[in-house]
């Protein structure tokens, strides 16, 4: 009896997201996008592969519904930032021991570095007592939402490799983003929005360039659409100059018109969603260029966040991540760049440019948090921050020298990183670095596990979750990933 | 009459049967099992995963027969031939046990499955080698009881529909079929002159003879070298961290001067892989070698070099397999192909060719050739000539012949270039593809299932390419019969372009691949524009691609060819198209890549290392391919139209249908520019009398006046759009972005104009 229960109840479910997934993608991609996206694809050719296909895609009841990415490119050091660690300080200016450095390779440090105590004044904050340092006067207030990964490492210790890595699960070019693979399996809650937005701040965004949120060898429809805050927020998605909206309005109805007596005479079935597109694109004008307009947002709004309107601000990026995540956006890629922090100018030195990027989103990222929390987001919203790898309790000595201002090196073996709602534990710490956070010695998560989990959260089997191209099926986390269970609620 | 029989049975069952009577159809008149058709499927559906090339659990591989006979570690044989009651295989397969049953923790094989099986076991189980690394042999083509076919390809498609109970469509109107073949053969779209040539042209052979002259129209280099750019993965930056500018321009050059001279296939070959092993190799030659120079290179400070040279060379080997063997040999890296018969140690000794180059993943790119093309020797030879003539220095004309002399530069093509002997690099198996982890030396070899390199062929890059062209490779000339075939008909005699191997799509017509592959190389000797040729003549290709809603239902995807190909223009052609109906396309060739508009702040997203400006020449209405690519931030309403990015070698573009493309040709500046460019052709030929305006345009966009019904609705917004810019002239003045009389005439034609380039009926080749 109980094991037809169990059957019935699999079937049902089975049958729930397939339909779920057909209503979704029809309304993001169009019946027919979604036939020509079979024409390509191996894994929907075909009735009975498509079915299992689809039922495949999403594996299982969902915790978080969207995920927004907060990505701070460049690497912000956690030696400055939440790892509290009093003998570094003490170790300050004294050279490094031989045996930290055999057999490691660093992207600038050469020969025998000095170790470099932390720029920052800790404290314990909230019920949880997490540590936090004055860089984030904003974030203290909220360590009891978050769980941290103390002990994150990656494979890759230059910047773009490691930024593909974090973002594709691949150090190199032409695979599939972590956003890209989410719309892939779900598409988009807003048929009139794209299912996969990035906002991008600050002077130098990230070395890896566009290919970080890209759709590699997935169907293009799946990458991530940039919505900028200065001229078009999508591309193209103004009217010129001179063709007033109604005029526009009576240009689609012409076009659709006229491609129905085509269809008419020629029958194929790609006319009538050439048809669907169109008109969801004259929607979409409206509606993206009203999603990205944050000045009716109320006073109170701006001061929580820190925004000024009109500008290329991370704060108002956070307040856009709100209001698409209100409207069914999937997954929201935030960028700040330009934490690299090595000491060798002013705006890499840990005493002023790692100042300004704490002051430029320590607020803001705070405020997101709260204002999901105020409006019951937080529960089916993950958020997720951190940068692509860590940084070295040693200072930087780029060609020998001591450099100019106080930096650290690139470190790929222990950095922390953030996650926050979604299904994830509050207040709560997972993952310990020695003494002075050089290599994790507990509960280390490696960026395919976190990958495999904030999948997991929403609703996929991360080894299931697969494209074939090149002769396999690929997937984001390659051939590794283990969920984090510790950390879900 | 059995057609007729089967044509009910299809409309009894409908469309989802094709594909497997299609499958079946290769079965028939075979009474032994066929292991390719019928065994290999099940076996690498349920099988090979955990009995494979890359796991062999309980010590069993299916992939080889040897193997295959061997005892598993439980010490039972596995198969033994003849006897399927002693064979292990079949008994795990109806093993009641579920912990025992295969495949484990997964539902049993169907009863016919297995039979299956057990007859193939007892008739011997031989193993047969894929279809794909067999020779192709010749095949005569099959007689049929029709007037329809013209030509052997005709008659291969029409035995397969009429034993599918299709019948072939009628021939396409001349204006429909004049589009097709002028976009397939060069890219654009046929000029207003051109329609009205060939729809008087009253001669038996006007068709043929507009074909002729397609081929030997320069814009067909430039259609077909956009095509190898993809395979190539060119691009004009180096792909990674600040993707800085490399002059590799050149060799897109090289690729349309190839294509327009109609180079041999073979030579085409030889040179792009080993231009450089040539005996004396010519400037050219050389330049050709950058096919493989393509590959990223990483800039970033505190990389290791050797670490991406690593990955250009690992990359080289991927490329090549795909772009001429249509194999996808990537997993190989790290074990042995999970399906396929390569060996992990095959694909060092495929790198073994590759890894002996100068080139270090060096910012510079060295090694490079700097030299001036020979356009640029011409111009150069023009402008100082005009520039000796001239005294006054002050003049206007002394300094732009100053300017035009300074715009020569000679460019630093990257090339293949060997190390000294001496020097030279040895080559290890990399422990499950960990490059800084080496296993046992390995020296340059070509796969076993493919055919090893000849005794008398050097063990080098020239031998590996003379070897992919030799009568003894049994896929080169299969895998470009496919990619030109597809390029043609919008998908592949084999769908899956990209590969050719067990877990590829099975050919449809089998026959006529290998007929087709064996004339490209024998009767045609490689010449790519004879093989063309044949296609477009055949009365396959000629067909007319209306679509009954009975024939939709049955082969949806045009599979069979009872009608022609109707599929969304490339990116490429979206563009060359509307600067062609614009009057506005520049008719220049060759040079440094170009900047037509992109909207501010594109470039900005990542490191601002080069400028994008804005040309505001000619360049900038020069012909799609030749525009300025950067790989981490390609061109944005190509890349909407489905242009991959070039990071890496791209077979297929998987053809979408999303709102961002009507985005693009609606509201991009390119396409207002060439609505505005149309308008203005409209009014030159018809004057100001809107419905002849009309009439005039839609014909230079489609080869037909539209039907009244279409007129009528065009004409109906051309009224509210003149009403509109009647009310409000500041309108007009900023919607005609153009040196143009500023009339409401003019911006209700610009407008009506857009609406015709977002027609189905124009960015569709029919």
């Amino acid at each position: 009896m109980e094991k037809i229960l169990k059957e019935l109840e699999h079937t049902q479910r089975q049958t729930t997201t397939r339909r779920f997934f057909l209503q979704q993608s029809i309304g993001h991609l169009g019946a027919m996008a979604l036939g020509g996206m079979m024409m390509g694809c191996d894994v929907f050719k075909g009735e009975k592969n498509q079915n299992e296909t689809l039922s495949q895609l999403r594996h299982f009841a969902p915790k978080a519904k969207r995920v927004i990415f907060m990505h701070m490119s460049g690497a912000p050091s956690q030696l400055e930032l939440f790892e509290n660690k009093p003998l570094l300080k003490d170790l300050d200016g004294l050279d490094c021991p031989k045996s930290f450095l055999e057999g490691k390779r660093f992207a600038f440090i050469v020969g025998t570095p000095k170790m470099l105590g932390p720029y920052a004044n800790f404290e314990q904050y909230g019920q949880t007592g997490s540590w936090v340092s004055h860089h984030m006067p904003y974030f203290q207030q909220v360590v009891d939402e978050v769980t941290f990964l103390r002990a994150m490492h990656t494979d890759e210790f230059n910047h773009a490799p490691a930024q593909l890595f974090m973002h594709t699960g691949s150090p190199r070019t032409g695979r599939p983003s972590f956003g890209s693979w989410v719309t892939y399996g779900l598409g988009s809650d807003n048929e009139n929005l794209p299912g996969f937005i990035v906002l991008a701040s600050g002077d130098a965004i990230p070395s890896a360039g566009k290919s970080i949120w890209g759709s590699g060898f997935l169907p293009s429809q799946f990458q991530g659409v940039q919505c900028r805050s200065e001229g078009d927020p999508v591309l193209y998605i103004g009217d010129p100059k001179g063709m007033p909206r109604d005029l526009k309005k009576a240009a689609i109805k012409t076009i659709s018109e006229l491609n129905r007596v085509q269809h008419q005479e020629i029958g194929d079935p790609e006319i009538m969603a050439r048809i669907e597109q169109y008109e969801l694109a004259f929607r979409m004008q409206t509606t993206v260029p009203e999603a990205m307009d944050i000045t009716k947002e109320p006073d109170y709004m701006h001061q929580l966040y820190g925004t000024t309107p009109g500008q290329n601000s991370y704060a108002n990026n956070c307040l856009l991540a709100r209001r698409l995540a209100e409207r069914g956006v999937r997954f929201i890629q935030l960028y700040h760049a330009d934490w690299d922090t090595h000491g060798s100018n002013q705006n890499e030195a840990l005493e002023i440019g790692f100042v300004n990027r704490c002051r430029e989103t320590d607020q803001a990222t705070t405020a997101l948090l709260l204002d999901l929390k105020q409006r019951g987001m937080l529960d089916d919203t993950l958020l997720v921050w951190g940068g692509e790898f860590g940084r070295t309790p040693m200072a930087e000595n780029r060609g020998g020298k001591k450099a100019p201002f106080k930096g650290r090196d690139h470190h790929k073996d222990a950095f922390t990183m953030w996650v926050a709602g979604g299904g994830v534990k509050k207040g709560f710490s997972f993952g310990e670095t020695d003494e002075i956070g050089y290599y994790g010695v507990k509960d280390q998560v490696h960026v395919h596990d976190l990958q495999a989990t904030i999948l997991h959260q929403l609703g996929f089997d991360h080894e299931k979750l697969t494209y074939p191209f090149q002769g396999r099926n690929f997937r984001l986390t390659d051939v590794h990933g283990k969920i984090v269970n510790e950390i879900l609620a | 009459m059995l057609a007729k029989g089967k044509l009910v049975f299809f409309l009894l069952i409908g469309g989802g049967v094709v594909l497997a009577t299609l499958t079946s159809w290769l079965d028939w008149g075979k009474s032994r099992v066929d292991f390719n058709t019928q065994i290999r499927p099940i076996l690498n559906a349920n099988c090979t995963g955990c009995h494979g090339g890359v796991k062999q659990q309980g010590g069993i591989s299916l992939l080889y027969r040897e193997s295959a006979l061997a005892k598993g570690k439980s010490g039972k044989p596995c198969i033994v031939p003849g006897y399927p009651d002693q064979s292990e295989l079949i008994l795990r397969l109806r093993h009641h046990d579920p912990d025992e049953r295969m495949p484990l923790k997964a539902p049993p094989l169907t009863d016919e499955q297995i039979a299956l099986l057990a007859n193939w076991v007892k008739e011997g189980a031989s193993w047969e080698t894929h279809w794909a690394y067999i020779l192709p042999v010749a095949i005569t083509p099959p007689s049929v009881w029709s007037r329809w076919p013209e030509s052997p390809i005709d008659q291969f498609i029409y035995k397969k529909l009429d034993d599918e109970g299709l019948s072939p469509s009628e021939e396409a109107d001349r204006a429909t079929l004049l589009r097709r073949v002028t976009l397939d053969l060069t890219g654009l779209a046929p000029t207003a002159q051109a329609y009205d040539a060939f729809l008087k042209d009253e001669s038996d052979d006007a068709y043929e003879k507009v074909v002729d002259n397609l081929l030997k129209s320069p814009g067909y280099g430039e259609r077909w070298a956009a095509l190898w750019m993809d395979l190539a993965r060119y691009g004009d930056s180096q792909g990674y961290q600040k993707d800085r500018h490399r002059d590799i321009w050149q060799y897109r050059d090289w690729l349309i001067s190839a294509f327009n001279a109609d180079m041999p296939f073979d030579q085409f070959t030889v040179e792009q892989l080993a231009g450089d092993l040539l005996p004396k190799p010519t400037t050219e030659q050389l330049i050709a070698t950058a096919f493989h120079r393509n590959t990223s290179t990483n800039d970033e400070g505190g990389t290791d070099d050797e670490e991406f040279r690593v990955v250009a060379v690992l990359d080289r080997i991927n490329t090549t397999m795909e772009v001429w063997q249509g194999t996808t040999i990537a997993c190989v890296q790290c074990h042995s192909h999970p399906y396929d018969p390569f060996p992990h140690k095959e694909y060092y000794q495929l790198m073994a060719f590759f890894n002996t180059t100068q080139d270090t993943d060096r910012t510079d790119d060295r090694p490079t050739l700097r030299v001036l093309s020979d356009r640029q020797k011409a111009d150069f030879t023009q402008a100082l000539a005009r520039f000796s003539a001239l005294k006054d220095t002050a003049s206007l004309e002394y300094k732009n012949a100053c300017r035009d002399l300074d715009a020569i530069k000679p460019s630093n093509t990257p090339i293949m270039q060997e190390l000294p002997a001496d020097s030279s690099r040895r080559t290890f198996m990399f422990v499950r593809g960990n490059w800084m982890v080496h296993g046992d030396e390995v020296f340059p070899q070509t796969p076993k299932m493919l055919s090893n390199l000849p005794k008398d062929y050097p063990k080098n890059r020239l031998g590996l390419a003379q070897w992919l062209v030799s009568p003894q490779n049994p896929l080169t000339a299969r895998v470009m019969v496919n990619r030109f075939w597809e390029q043609l008909f919008g998908i592949g005699l084999v769908e899956t372009l990209e590969d050719f191997g067990t877990q590829g799509a099975k050919p449809i017509h089998p026959e006529l691949l290998d007929w087709l592959a064996l004339r490209f190389m024998n009767e045609h000797q490689w010449s790519t524009k004879k093989l063309l040729k044949d296609i477009v003549l055949s009365a396959t290709y000629r067909q007319s691609s209306v679509v009954s809603a009975d024939l939709q239902e049955k082969d949806p995807y045009n599979y069979l060819l009872a009608r022609g190909p109707r599929v969304r223009l490339s990116a490429e052609q979206v563009r060359d198209q509307a600067l062609t109906a614009a009057g506005l396309l520049s008719q220049k060739m060759y040079g440094p890549s170009v900047m037509p508009p992109q909207p501010d702040g594109v470039w900005q997203v990542i490191r601002n290392v080069v400028k994008w400006r804005t040309d505001t020449t000619q360049n900038r209405y020069r012909r799609a391919l030749y525009t300025y690519w950067r790989k981490s931030s390609p061109y944005p309403s190509f890349v909407t139209f489905d242009a991959p990015s070039r990071e890496l070698c791209v077979s297929r573009r998987i053809r979408t249908n999303t709102p961002l493309q009507a985005l693009v040709t609606l509201n991009d500046p390119v396409y207002l520019e060439a609505s505005q460019g149309l308008a203005g052709q409209m009014a030159r030929s018809a004057g100001l009398a809107p419905t002849e305006n009309i009439r005039q345009g839609y014909f230079r966009l489609t080869g037909h006046y539209p039907s009244s019904e279409r007129l009528s609705l065009l004409l109906k917004y051309y009224y509210t759009s003149i009403n509109h810019y009647r009310k409000h002239p500041e309108d007009v003045r900023s919607y005609l972005t153009m040196a143009a009389p500023k009339t409401a005439q003019l911006a209700a034609l610009s407008a009506t104009a857009n609406v015709m380039l977002n027609l189905d009926e124009v960015v569709t080749k029919e």
